[in-house]
């Protein structure tokens, strides 16, 4: 095929995955006066919207701050120093990537109501805060490079703190961007557990609201679902519009290595 | 290496967050569940908390709800995974080279994956009520109507196409990123011995691409087994527990019914079910793999 029928047949694949989102669009702007933003003024209001994004804003900063510095030192040990059973414990971290979370669901339940913490900022960001999948990634990159700068620092008698925190830290930057997009974007959609370990109105991140929205008084109000739904999906959107390659890169990230 | 240091005292400053963080809610909670197995422990009755052996596990084996769930869940795997590949790997055939637009489509293409699942779940379930746009662009054809959730014929097959649709945008872009490590050469010397489309792919593109498929198809597998979050907001499992599936199987027995024992049952069920793939991705995940990152979202 040549590329100009390959981008045709693209294009036309495209139009029709895209279909469903531009009608999602479409159904939350028409009122019955026309075309206008009123369903998304109403259910931010009923929502309430406002409180969700501030509760899921504030859960994704604690998260990402968490997993920035504990991954990083956990990342920076595990490839860095030669510790008793080493081995075995990066094993551990590795295993809890791929395992599905849905064992911890019922124990984690009880855990968080036996120390009161249901329906807190601390049941939604505590379990969260160090991503094995973060260590990995900044293990591996550590391994690439090189320890002159942290011999050096050594012999100047730096602290371990120092030498990671002001020599190797700087250096971490790529790696640390496909962490914080993993981490935000994982965050922001996390549906399950916030899900469970909320109770109020109050509490609940975007996701959750928007699927109680779907099962409460406005289920039938298609206009308002979907301007929720877009909604919610906005901040994401845009940050994908403007950090597309690197969110894209981020998340299929060392494939083509 | 020569500059690995053999346990200074701040190594274990360094992993004490994380071995914190995952011995209190990883750890703790998984050994707890364990426990909980062998237990009929009620949150609103706990004083008549009783050890009940392997009866939790027993019932198991004789509760049809459970087989239902696992057909499903099976149904579910095996339907859309195949599929979800062979598309995927389509749609990064097609984008092979410098074709115009690329990176609207890939942006296009992603955008489903970046979308929390709810959002996806709530436009379907709008998409195939009966007023909904898909028994509208069918009546356009002259095609009379149908309730897709409504019907425990068409629910499953209904989520399981949805499914598709938000996951070959994803797998797309990993399998062209992984294309990426192929050669032009050998597309140049295909075309030069007159190959075409079809034969191209098979004798070049599937070959050099197989350990990328195999790792798509296989955190696409862990990922489809523990489907919930569609069935809750679409269907609750129903009509007629047509779309139960385990996770939403264990949800109900959880936090509906509240049968703590059981659903830590059901959940190792899920966790062994899962477990065999995580296997076979981990060993993929070994540092020297040519894969590594890629992770199921």
């Amino acid at each position: 095929m040549t590329r100009l029928a390959r981008a045709a047949l693209l294009a036309l694949l495209v139009a029709v995955m895209a279909y469903p989102l531009a009608w999602m669009i479409a159904i939350s702007l028409k009122t019955a006066d026309g075309l206008s933003l009123r369903y998304y003024g109403e259910v931010w209001r009923a929502g309430p919207f406002d409180r969700y994004f501030i509760n899921s804003l504030v859960v994704a900063i604690v998260v990402l701050a968490g997993n920035i510095v504990c991954c990083t030192m956990a990342g920076y040990a595990f490839a860095r120093f030669r510790i008793r059973g080493g081995k075995l414990l990066f094993l551990l971290v590795l295993s809890t990537i791929m395992l599905p979370k849905q064992v911890i669901l019922v124990p984690l339940y009880i855990l968080m109501q036996k120390m009161g913490l249901i329906d807190t900022y601390w049941a939604l960001t505590l379990p969260f805060l160090v991503d094995p999948f973060n260590i990995f990634l900044i293990r591996q990159y550590v391994s690439t490079l090189p320890t002159d700068c942290e011999e050096a620092a050594r012999i100047d008698g730096a602290g371990e703190f120092t030498i990671l925190f002001r020599i190797v830290f700087p250096m971490l930057k790529p790696v640390l961007a496909v962490v914080a997009i993993h981490t935000c974007l994982t965050n922001w959609n996390s549906f399950l557990f916030p899900f469970i370990l909320t109770h109020s109105a109050s509490m609940r991140t975007l996701p959750v609201g928007l699927a109680m929205l779907s099962q409460g008084a406005h289920s039938i109000d298609w206009g308002h679902l979907m301007a929720g739904a877009v909604i919610s999906a906005l901040p994401v959107v845009a940050a994908f519009l403007v950090f597309q390659r690197r969110i894209i890169g981020g998340l299929t990230a060392g494939i083509s290595k | 290496m020569a500059s690995r240091r053999f346990v200074p005292s701040p190594v274990a400053w360094f992993l004490l967050p994380w071995a914190a963080v995952y011995a209190a809610f990883f750890v703790f909670p998984f050994v707890f569940s364990f426990v909980l197995a062998f237990l009929d422990y009620n949150p609103l009755n706990v004083a008549n908390t009783r050890l009940v052996g392997f009866d939790n596990f027993a019932r198991l084996f004789k509760d049809p709800a459970f087989h239902g769930a696992l057909r499903n869940t099976l149904v579910f795997v095996i339907g859309t995974v195949p599929v979800t590949t062979a598309l995927a790997l389509a749609l990064a055939s097609l984008m092979r080279g410098k074709i115009p637009l690329k990176g609207a489509f890939k942006a296009a293409l992603f955008l489903p994956s970046i979308l929390s699942v709810v959002v996806i779940a709530l436009l379907f379930k709008l998409f195939y009520a009966p007023g909904g746009a898909l028994n509208e662009l069918l009546a356009r054809f002259g095609i009379e109507g149908h309730g897709w959730l409504t019907d425990p014929r068409t629910a499953l097959p209904a989520i399981m196409a949805m499914d598709v649709w938000a996951a070959i945008g994803y797998y797309a872009i990993v399998l062209d990123a992984a294309r990426t490590s192929i050669p032009d050469s050998l597309y140049e010397a295909a075309e030069l011995e007159g190959a075409g489309a079809w034969a191209t792919f098979r004798h070049v593109t599937f070959p050099l691409l197989k350990p990328a498929i195999a790792f798509v198809l296989v955190i696409n597998t862990i990922r489809s087994f523990q489907v919930f979050i569609e069935v809750l907001v679409m269907t609750q499992g129903g009509p007629l527990g047509s779309t139960n599936t385990l996770v939403m199987y264990l949800y109900d027995t959880a936090f509906r019914r509240l049968d703590y024992g059981y659903a830590s049952v059901i959940a190792y069920a899920v966790f062994l079910l899962s477990g065999i793939f995580s296997i076979v991705a981990m060993r993929r995940l070994r540092p020297e793999s040519a894969v590594e990152g890629a992770r199921p979202l």
